[in-house]
């Protein structure tokens, strides 16, 4: 140690010492009077063209033990309605569907992308965690976290340690999570790969749950830069294994001249084409690289954020994200962008050529294939005289895909083939104490 | 050896290290926390989790929901 390092850390320690005599009855009476914490929103989010719509509500909750040691609690309850596209293709003629349940149909006007318009649930999320400094310069944290709907359970539990080191401006740390999902679909689990079959037949369904294990790990790094400036790199990694199909996406099986579906005569209700369930693989592993940085220029904040992601299911994302937040009055405004992109997974497949090999796993859900996304948000946050915040935030999300030209059959360069999405997303928050 | 040369390692990461306890105030801000919203950070998670085939990492990856 340098005669300025011992000279700063004397100093340190003196100013610590100064400042902790003078203080401390102040700092005490200040915990004693706010040892809970909440956060709550309202969360409206809303897609175009009568798709997904979703009223959520969440309230966190933090109690401060004192010396660094806190609960939290977060819970969640989500009630979702509208229509998701079933991964059908677009035709000139109306198609008809045999729904989840297999106890009804719905139609599909021609033109468009098939959408199925039973999806509604209701979801109830709980997380809690618990941080605690475990020795000098050491932090740990465990977690646990549930969540139910009415064809989807989850139960998690994550662990994590932090080391600081050079005064506390470098801080790694270390976590890992595990989850156990069970998927209880409405109607059963089809048969992968199996056709859609007429109302009342359930031949191709399997009853009961299937699960789905999922294993993180994160190794993340945080630095101090300057007064300023901070940064923090994380790397993940993220194993999962078991039933990973969504057991409500088709496939239409077309004509390998025309493209159009291929039809076929229902008995009674049901689908008047030849439509078949996905098959993913059955594990997946992911990695992904973050990197964030934030800077204050005097009072404005500035963050930035950049993840690149890649999978062995052939998806590559980029996710660069910016937000601005600048004081205005008694509070702030804080404009946001985020631009994501990614590439399709190798098995992704706008739709199966009729008569040629199956192949072992493909699914047209277009979230598994190349698309862009913007959001564009601004929020603004009001402080109240007496120390809590309001804050109102409002988003617009746009998603816009493709097909590979090389998957486009005859008859189908004339329709629309990916479904572009928009949505409106509102928040309302307050964050008091007691 | 080994502590030293890990030492070594942040030393050179951390460039000079330079921020004292007492140069904390801009830093100590708490909107220069990097987790100054988590509430809007796990419903924007949720969001992106529901519709796009990435997830994670700010923390661990979004999960616990049929949506995906």
């Amino acid at each position: 140690m340098s005669d300025k390092d011992t000279f700063n850390a004397t100093l340190a320690a003196a100013t610590c010492a100064l400042l902790g005599s003078a203080v401390a009855t102040p700092v005490v009476a200040q915990e004693e009077a706010s040892r809970w914490s909440f956060d709550s929103t309202l969360l409206y989010y809303g897609e175009s063209d009568d798709r997904v719509q979703d009223v959520s509500a969440a309230v966190s909750a933090v109690r401060d033990f004192g010396d660094e040691r806190k609960l939290s609690a977060t819970l969640t309850a989500d009630t979702l309605t509208g229509a998701s596209p079933s991964g059908a293709i677009a035709l000139d003629r109306p198609q008809t569907f045999t729904s989840p349940s297999g106890r009804a149909v719905y139609t599909t006007n021609a033109g468009e992308v098939p959408l199925d318009d039973t999806f509604h649930d209701t979801r109830f999320a709980l997380s809690t965690s618990w941080t605690q400094p475990l020795a000098r310069l050491y932090t740990f944290s465990a977690g646990l976290g549930f969540s139910t709907e009415y064809d989807y359970t989850h139960l998690g539990a994550n662990l994590s340690l932090a080391r600081d080191f050079n005064k506390r401006n470098t801080t790694v740390n270390a976590g890992v999570a595990w989850s156990q999902d069970d998927s209880n679909p409405v109607g059963g689990r089809p048969v992968p790969l199996s056709q859609m079959l007429d109302v009342g037949n359930n031949s191709n369904k399997r009853d009961g749950s299937e699960s789905k294990d999922v294993l993180d790990l994160l190794l993340g790094f945080t630095q101090v830069l300057n007064r300023t400036t901070v940064l923090r790199v994380n790397y993940s990694y993220s194993d999962s294994s078991g039933y990973l199909n969504d057991p409500y996406k088709v496939l239409s099986v077309v004509d390998p001249l025309t493209g159009d579906t291929l039809t076929r005569v229902p008995v009674g209700q049901g689908p008047d084409g030849v439509y078949v369930f996905e098959s993913r693989p059955d594990t997946r592993t992911k990695q992904s690289l973050y990197a964030e940085v934030k800077h204050a220029f005097g009072k404005p904040v500035l963050h930035f954020s950049y993840r690149y992601m890649t999978d062995d299911w052939g998806i590559d994302s980029h996710t660069g994200e910016i937000r601005l937040r600048w004081p205005l009055g008694e509070g702030y405004i804080e404009p946001q962008l985020r631009y994501y992109t990614q590439s399709a997974a190798d098995f992704y497949r706008a739709s199966l050529v009729g008569g040629a090999a199956l192949p072992r796993y493909a699914s047209a859900d277009f979230r598994l294939g190349e698309f862009d996304a913007t959001t564009v948000g601004i929020k603004y946050g009001h402080d109240t005289a007496s120390g809590n915040e309001w804050s109102i935030r409002a988003e617009y999300y746009q998603q816009s895909g493709s097909v590979p030209q090389q998957q486009i059959i005859g008859n189908q360069a004339g329709r629309q083939q990916y479904p572009d999405l928009s949505a409106l997303i509102v928040q309302f928050g307050y964050r008091f104490k007691l | 050896m080994k502590k030293t040369s890990l030492c070594l390692v942040l030393l050179a990461l951390s460039g000079c290290a330079g921020v004292q306890p007492w140069e904390r105030d801009v830093l100590a801000r708490p909107e220069m926390s990097l987790d100054t919203a988590p509430l809007d950070a796990a419903i924007d998670d949720h969001i992106y989790f529901s519709k796009e085939a990435s997830s994670g990492g700010r923390g661990f990856g979004g999960g616990g929901c049929g949506c995906n």
